[in-house]
C-alpha cells in the first residue's frame, strides 16, 4: 500500500460525490479541449499560411461581389518579369454538396493553369498536374468527404450547388488530400464551372477572389499596395490582404470565434474551480478528525498538505481525462467533417490542446485543493480530535 | 530515569479563549514507570485528556518538563514531536477513527507507511498485529463490515504495529457495551503484561480503571489521589 493508493481509495469514500465532481470536470473539459483545439488549429493554420506568401485580392465591398476574371491579366502585368509574384489564381465559390446530404463542402473552382503553382503545398505530383490540366472535370478533394462518400482516385463524384443557378456537376477525382486543414475541401477547374454557368444563362468569367502567390513577404506587402492602387476608383475596387488577415476577417464575419472560445474557456475554468473548491472543502471538513489521527500517528503536516492537495489533483485529472479522452476519440474517429466551422475543415484534438487542458485541469485542481490543504497544514491535532462527531 | 519512564515535572498548561486564560493543569508532577498500566480519571475539565496529549507529544506544556524515556518533549519542535510519535507512541481513541475505505489490514498498515520498510515486512507486521488482537482472519474486512469491538481491536492493532514503547488510550471503551469493553481491557492488559507496553488510559468508567495497575484521580488540574489495584485476572468482566 502507498499514500497514492490511500488517496485513490479516498475518492471511493463518497462515490456519488466523486462521480459528480468528476463529471463536473469532465463535461466542461470536453468542451474546453475542443475550444482549445479550435484556437490551436487556427494558430497552426496561420503559421502554415504565413509560409505560403499568398495575397487575397477581393472586392472592397464584400467577398460576395464578383470580380471580372480579366483583372488577373492586369495584376500579372504589375510584375511582368515575375520578380515579385509567381502566379495568380482566380477562385469562385461553388457552394456544392453531395446530393441528399445537408452539409456544404468548401467547394472552390480554381484557374486550371495556375492552381498547382499557387497551391504548391497541396503537393500535386506531375502526373496529377497532368491529369488536372487534361481533364476539365478533375477534382482534388479532402479526406473527409472522400471517406464519407467512398470516393476513390479515378472515381466519379457529383456535387450540386446550393446557390443559384443550382448547378449539378460531375467530377473525376484525381487526388485525395490527407492534410487535416483541407479535410473538407473540393477543388475543381473554374472553366468547367463557367461552361455550366453559361449553359444555364448565368454570369460566367467572374471570381470571388484572386490568390496572388508572392516570392517574399516584402513583395507581398508591395503588391498589396500596388493592386489596391491599380483598381482604386473603379467599379471593381479591391481590398488585398495576406491570407491570415483574410481568414481572420472571414472567420470573424460570424463573430470573434477565437475570442468567444477563449471567453468560454475562462468561464468554464472558473465554474470548475468553484465546484471543485466547494467539494474539496466539504471533503476536508468531513475528515478533519481523521486527518488529525493521521497526524497523531506520525504523519507530518506537509504530508497532510500533500494528501489533501493530491486528492484534489487526482479528482481534477481523473475528471479531465474522462472528458478529454472521449472528446479526442470522437473528433479523431469522426473529424468534424462537413461542419464547415469557419476556416477549420477538420477539427481534431491536438496534442497541444490536450496538454494545455491537462495543465489547466491540474492548475484548477491545485487551486481548488489549496485552501483545504493549507487548513490541513495548520491543523492542530488536539483541537481537531476534540471536534464532536 | 530508565527505559521509557514517563516523567512530568511542574507542568502547567493554559489555554486561551477570547483572551481569557483557562488553566487546565496547575504544576502537575507525575511519574509512570516503564511497563506500568495507569488509568486517569476525573470529572470533565479536570485535565485528563490534556495530560494524555502532553505525554503523547500532541501538545506542549505552557511551562514545566515532560520526559518520555530520553525524549524531552517540552523542548521539541512540532516536526520533531510528530517524528517521535511515529516511533514511540501508539494512540487508541474512543471512536476508533479508522479510514472507512481501507481494509482492516490497510488501516493497520497506515503508520508503517512512514517507515522505510519492504512491503513484505510490512505485511508480516500487519499480520502479527492483527493476530495479537485476534483479528487475523478479518484482514480484508472494511470497518463497516466489523462490529464496534472489532473496530477498536483494529485500532489497537494500528497502535501497536510500529511496536511503540507507550500506548495512550483515550476512553477506549467509551463507545462499547460491557462485554466488549471487557474484551478490549483484557487486550490492553495483555499488551501490558505480555508485551511490556506502558499504558496510560483515560476513562470515566471506574470498572475499566480497576483493570489497570493504578488509577490517578485528577481534579482541577492537579493529581488528587492515587489508587492501587490488585491484579485482576483477564476476563473478569468490566
Amino acid at each position: 500500500m502507498t499514500v497514492t493508493y490511500v488517496l485513490m481509495q479516498n475518492l471511493r469514500r463518497n462515490p456519488l460525490r466523486s462521480a459528480l465532481t468528476c463529471l463536473a470536470f469532465a463535461l466542461p473539459m470536453a468542451v474546453f479541449v475542443a475550444a482549445l483545439s479550435f484556437v490551436v488549429a487556427l494558430r497552426d493554420m496561420a503559421q502554415a499560411n504565413e509560409k505560403q506568401l499568398r495575397l487575397a485580392v477581393h472586392h472592397k465591398t464584400s467577398i460576395i461581389n464578383l470580380l471580372p476574371e480579366g483583372m488577373r491579366r492586369r495584376i500579372e502585368a504589375l510584375d511582368p518579369q515575375r520578380q515579385r509574384l509567381t502566379a495568380v489564381c482566380g477562385m469562385r465559390w461553388f457552394g456544392g454538396r453531395v446530393p441528399g446530404t445537408p452539409n456544404t463542402l468548401t467547394s472552390l473552382a480554381a484557374d486550371a493553369d495556375t492552381f498547382p503553382a499557387v497551391y504548391a503545398e497541396v503537393g500535386l505530383t506531375p502526373a496529377e498536374i497532368e491529369a488536372w490540366q487534361r481533364d476539365r472535370r478533375a477534382a482534388v478533394v479532402g479526406r473527409g468527404p472522400a471517406e464519407q462518400h467512398g470516393w476513390k482516385v479515378g472515381g466519379r463524384a457529383v456535387l450540386e450547388s446550393t446557390v443559384p443557378p443550382y448547378l449539378s456537376l460531375e467530377f473525376t477525382i484525381i487526388r485525395i488530400l490527407d492534410d487535416p486543414q483541407r479535410a473538407n475541401v473540393f477543388y475543381f477547374r473554374r472553366d468547367y464551372m463557367d461552361e455550366a454557368l453559361r449553359e444555364a444563362g448565368w454570369d460566367a468569367d467572374k471570381v470571388n477572389i484572386f490568390w496572388v502567390k508572392c516570392v517574399s513577404a516584402e513583395a507581398l506587402r508591395s503588391l498589396q499596395q500596388d493592386i489596391d492602387a491599380l483598381f482604386a476608383d473603379t467599379p471593381d475596387e479591391t481590398k488585398s490582404e495576406d491570407e491570415n488577415a483574410f481568414i481572420a476577417n472571414f472567420t470573424q464575419a460570424a463573430g470573434d470565434i477565437p475570442g468567444l472560445m477563449k471567453a468560454m474557456a475562462v468561464v468554464v475554468v472558473f465554474i470548475i474551480a468553484l465546484v471543485a473548491g466547494n467539494t474539496m472543502m466539504m471533503s476536508f471538513r468531513e475528515r478533519t478528525r481523521e486527518l488529525a489521527v493521521f497526524k497523531a500517528i506520525g504523519f507530518q503536516s506537509w504530508r497532510i498538505f500533500g494528501i489533501v492537495l493530491g486528492e484534489s489533483l487526482l479528482l481534477a485529472m481523473a475528471g479531465s481525462l474522462l472528458g478529454i479522452v472521449p472528446a479526442a476519440l470522437v473528433l479523431a474517429l469522426a473529424p468534424a467533417r462537413g461542419m464547415n466551422v469557419g476556416p477549420i475543415n477538420a477539427l481534431e484534438v491536438s496534442p497541444a490542446a490536450v496538454a494545455g487542458s491537462l495543465i489547466i485541469a491540474a492548475a484548477v485542481g491545485a487551486a481548488a485543493g489549496l485552501w483545504p490543504a493549507v487548513q490541513g497544514l495548520r491543523l492542530r491535532t488536539v483541537d481537531a480530535l476534540r471536534i464532536p462527531g | 530515569m530508565s527505559g521509557t519512564d514517563i516523567v512530568l515535572q511542574d507542568v502547567r498548561k493554559v489555554y486561551y479563549k477570547d483572551r481569557l486564560e483557562i488553566p487546565v493543569l496547575e504544576g502537575l508532577d507525575l511519574r509512570v514507570d516503564a511497563g506500568d498500566f495507569v488509568a486517569l480519571m476525573g470529572p470533565s475539565g479536570s485535565g485528563k485528556s490534556t495530560l494524555l496529549h502532553l505525554i503523547g507529544g500532541l501538545d506542549r506544556p505552557t511551562s514545566g518538563q515532560v520526559r518520555v524515556g530520553q525524549a524531552e518533549l517540552h523542548r521539541m519542535s512540532e516536526r520533531q514531536l510528530t517524528a517521535w510519535r511515529s516511533r514511540h507512541v501508539g494512540f487508541i481513541f474512543q471512536m476508533y477513527h479508522l479510514v472507512p475505505v481501507l481494509t482492516a489490514a490497510q488501516n493497520v498498515e497506515l503508520p508503517l507507511l512512514l517507515f522505510r520498510m519492504p512491503a513484505r515486512q510490512r505485511r508480516q507486521r500487519v499480520q502479527v498485529a492483527l493476530d495479537v488482537v485476534g483479528l487475523g482472519d478479518r484482514m480484508d474486512h472494511r470497518p463497516n463490515q466489523l462490529s464496534g469491538g472489532q473496530e477498536q481491536r483494529v485500532a489497537i492493532a494500528r497502535a501497536i504495529v510500529t511496536d511503540p514503547d507507550v500506548i495512550l488510550a483515550d476512553e477506549p471503551t467509551g463507545d462499547l457495551d460491557a462485554a466488549t469493553s471487557s474484551e478490549i481491557l483484557d487486550l490492553l492488559r495483555l499488551l501490558n503484561s505480555e508485551f511490556g507496553k506502558t499504558i496510560v488510559m483515560v476513562t470515566h468508567d471506574p470498572r475499566a480503571a480497576a483493570r489497570s495497575r493504578r488509577t490517578l484521580h485528577l481534579d482541577k488540574g492537579v493529581l488528587d489521589r492515587e489508587e492501587l489495584h490488585a491484579a485482576t485476572p483477564t476476563g473478569a468482566g468490566a
